[in-house]
């Protein structure tokens, strides 16, 4: 049955009519609105041009807050694949109740981020903490006491805890790829005598690489607008020092317990962050194109 | 016969007029919106506020929304969008005084004030306690009714300070020694929330106060020189940050602690003092013992210092009159209902807050707060008043370096340049109007 364009037209249009107001529209706004200083109420809008980058080149805070995010990127991202290879590797090995074990890897991508923030504040407080009685238990005092979310650690604290809930979703990711690998393959190369490593540098990988290349993008994008653990986990005010460039644009533009309400500005790192989403994913598709396997 | 008839008609013709008279107040419907959440304490003193008003006044409707503490951000987003009407909201005063009034969205309020009190003979202006009313009116202008009194003090509990032997600190040595002699017994002297800027920020705020007097903080802030800054009253305020740290006055896993990890030693009883809102009793009362016996002192003097212990950092919450309501009267009733002796006894005595109503008597658990609010001899808002006026600032200069101070990885010389050299930077890309 030939069906016309035209009816496939009028069917992609309510999709198209919803995409355009609520994401094109308002993103090209956001795009017009970083070129104004604007409370978000009250006066009008003032056109200042290019003011407001201007100033974000020389705004402490937002380098600070985009130096947290670039290493949540990067660290976490690095650490969560690895941690999520070594995890399908064995999960993939045959190993009796796989279902199993993928549910309880994945469950922290199914509770309320506020639950996660409370369960590693308790467990990184020092004294009364989780950490803590363990270390107490163990004869290690003053490990019992360290300050696990004090100045110098509480990025690392934050990354692990981090890495922690979302592992789950890119193991889960990576065995749906291997899934679809046919046994013969590795049934092939156990014959000729590969190793379970090879049969994973040269088998899994490369026929997971499309599912490797989704994996990225989403986690590069995830990872850069990375919001809501820090902004929770970081106290009732979160300490500058260790804002995410999403939490700096929230704070800057809708206030958390002062009231800033700088919405133009707080734009302009919005339009920042959407560039470098768009700069990471153009690296990740040049670096990550390879020819793709049929199978 | 026929004139009884007549008198009985005419009589229910004025009743039935009279009757129609008092019907034929058109119904009005006040929108609140309110910075509490449903099932908090004074949410629910508020609720009977709401049912015992719309019973006295049946042409009155109030619909309250329960918005939580980012209630000024949704009340302004809900504003911008032109179609909500709210007649009400609340918030914590700094921030009301920084937002929607700075915006010029609040209704001025002096004429309502003069007008009698509810329980009272005085103007409703003169029911308030000293120095609440004003703190953030504007050119003589009052946009706000400050109902919920929070004083800053030192939070300890007394049988500790009777175990130890100690009085409360008057000076600042009075307070180095009480910590030397809580070591010794074994308690962590003072307990802090070490990695929140807003909780560091009161000793700033104290120390600055104390030593310059009121005011001060908030000019240095606005010093487009920067140079204020470097006063030796502001090294000597750093140092004193450090010699708390460094004397073991507040216990160096601290610098980790977030909201509420640092008020839980207090409560758990390893901990001895806090420096904070006379809210924390509320915040603890279900993580403290049944006997734990609430004391409040004001920050210590500093010698030579300007400022005295009768200054009281004052973080009032107050309602506010949108400008643009249709029942301006209406509202003002409201809260005049809500500044009545009835209602603001039930704050204190229910949700164990202070109350700005000068006739009540605060829950005993908070009579030290009492005591502070009713001796103030001046009020200061949240960080001097820079809250409301630079938050800006505040965020981006004020609070990374004091933390960075506080925690320890700038010395007190370091943190003099930086503010001194920030502040200049700031004013320099920020031109004040």
């Amino acid at each position: 049955m030939k069906v016309s364009n035209r009816f496939i037209i009028l069917l992609l249009l309510p999709a198209s009519a919803l995409y355009l107001t609520f994401f094109l529209v308002p993103t090209i706004q956001a795009l017009v609105y970083s070129l104004y200083d604007w409370s978000g109420f009250g006066e009008a809008p003032r056109f200042i041009g290019m003011r407001n980058f201007q100033e974000l080149m020389s705004d402490r805070l937002f380098w600070t807050s985009m130096g947290n995010t670039i290493a949540i990127l990067i660290i976490g991202g690095i650490v969560i694949f690895g941690i999520a290879f070594v995890m399908t590797m064995m999960l993939s090995s045959g190993i009796r109740g796989k279902k199993f074990f993928r549910g309880v890897i994945f469950l922290p991508n199914i509770i309320a981020v506020i639950a996660l923030t409370t369960l590693w504040g308790y467990m990184y407080t020092p004294r009364t903490g989780l950490f803590a009685a363990v270390f107490d238990a163990l004869g290690l005092t003053e490990l019992a006491r360290f300050p696990w979310m004090g100045p110098d650690t509480i990025a690392a604290a934050m990354m692990i805890a981090i890495i922690w809930i979302e592992v789950g979703f890119y193991v889960v990711l990576l065995l749906a790829g291997v899934d679809k690998i046919p046994p013969d393959f590795y049934e092939s190369a156990k014959l000729d005598g590969a190793t379970d490593f090879q049969q994973f540098r040269h088998i899994t990988v490369p026929l997971l690489s499309d599912v490797i290349a989704i994996g990225m993008v989403l986690w590069s994008i995830h990872a850069v607008k990375i919001f809501e653990f820090p902004f929770a986990f970081t106290g009732l005010e979160p300490n500058p020092n260790s804002y995410t460039v999403a939490v700096y644009l929230y704070i800057l533009g809708f206030g958390q317990r002062q009231p800033i309400y700088r919405l133009g500005y707080a734009t302009a790192v919005g339009v920042m962050l959407l560039l470098v989403v768009i700069l990471i994913v153009l690296v990740l598709r040049r670096v990550t194109r390879r020819e793709v396997y049929q199978y | 016969m026929k004139k009884s008839v007549m008198i009985g008609l005419i009589l229910s013709l004025v009743l039935l007029l009279s009757f129609s008279i008092v019907n034929a107040q058109d119904p009005v419907t006040l929108v609140y919106w309110s910075m509490w959440n449903e099932t908090e304490g004074q949410a629910r003193v508020i609720q009977d506020a709401i049912a015992n008003f719309e019973a006295a006044n049946p042409h009155i409707n109030i619909e309250a929304v329960w918005n939580g503490r980012q209630n000024q951000t949704l009340v302004r987003t809900a504003l911008s969008g032109g179609a909500q009407v709210i007649d009400l909201m609340d918030q914590d005063a700094d921030q009301i005084a920084g937002g929607l009034m700075k915006e010029g969205f609040a209704l001025p309020l002096n004429d309502y004030l003069q007008e009698p009190a509810l329980d009272h003979e005085e103007p409703l202006a003169d029911v308030f306690l000293p120095n609440t009313l004003n703190m953030f009116a504007v050119d003589g202008n009052i946009y706000q009714i400050p109902y919920i009194y929070n004083t800053v003090q030192f939070w300890y509990d007394k049988r500790v300070f009777e175990e130890v032997g100690i009085e409360v600190p008057q000076t600042w040595d009075d307070l180095l020694a009480a910590c030397d002699a809580l070591n010794a017994e074994g308690y962590a002297p003072i307990a802090a929330e070490g990695n929140e800027p807003g909780y560091a920020a009161f000793y700033l705020t104290e120390l600055l106060a104390r030593i310059k007097g009121p005011g001060w903080l908030r000019q240095a802030a606005a010093d487009p020189t920067g140079e204020m800054w470097r006063d030796p009253a502001v090294l000597d305020a750093a140092q004193k940050t450090r010699q708390l740290w460094d004397n073991g006055c507040v216990p160096p896993e601290t610098v980790g602690y977030v909201w509420p990890q640092g008020q839980n030693t207090l409560a758990f009883g390893t901990a001895a003092m806090e420096l904070v809102g006379s809210w924390l009793p509320v915040e603890l009362q279900n993580a403290t013992d049944p006997d734990f016996q609430w004391g409040g002192f004001s920050f210590p003097a500093i010698e030579g210092g300007e400022g005295s212990v009768t200054d009281v950092n004052a973080l009032l919450l107050s309602f506010m009159i949108n400008k643009d309501t249709a029942h301006p009267d209406e509202a003002f009733d409201f809260l005049r209902y809500i500044m009545s002796d009835e209602i603001q006894q039930k704050f204190t005595d229910e949700s164990l807050v202070g109350v700005t109503n000068l006739y009540i008597e605060w829950n005993p658990i908070i009579a030290d707060a009492s005591a502070a609010a009713s001796a103030a001899t001046s009020t200061y808002g949240d960080v001097d008043h820079v809250a409301s006026l630079y938050s800006e600032y505040l965020n981006t200069v004020l609070y990374p370096n004091y933390v960075s101070l506080w925690q320890g990885s700038v010395t007190p010389d370091e943190y003099v340049e930086m503010m001194a050299t920030q502040t200049a930077e700031y004013w320099a890309e920020h031109p004040q109007e």
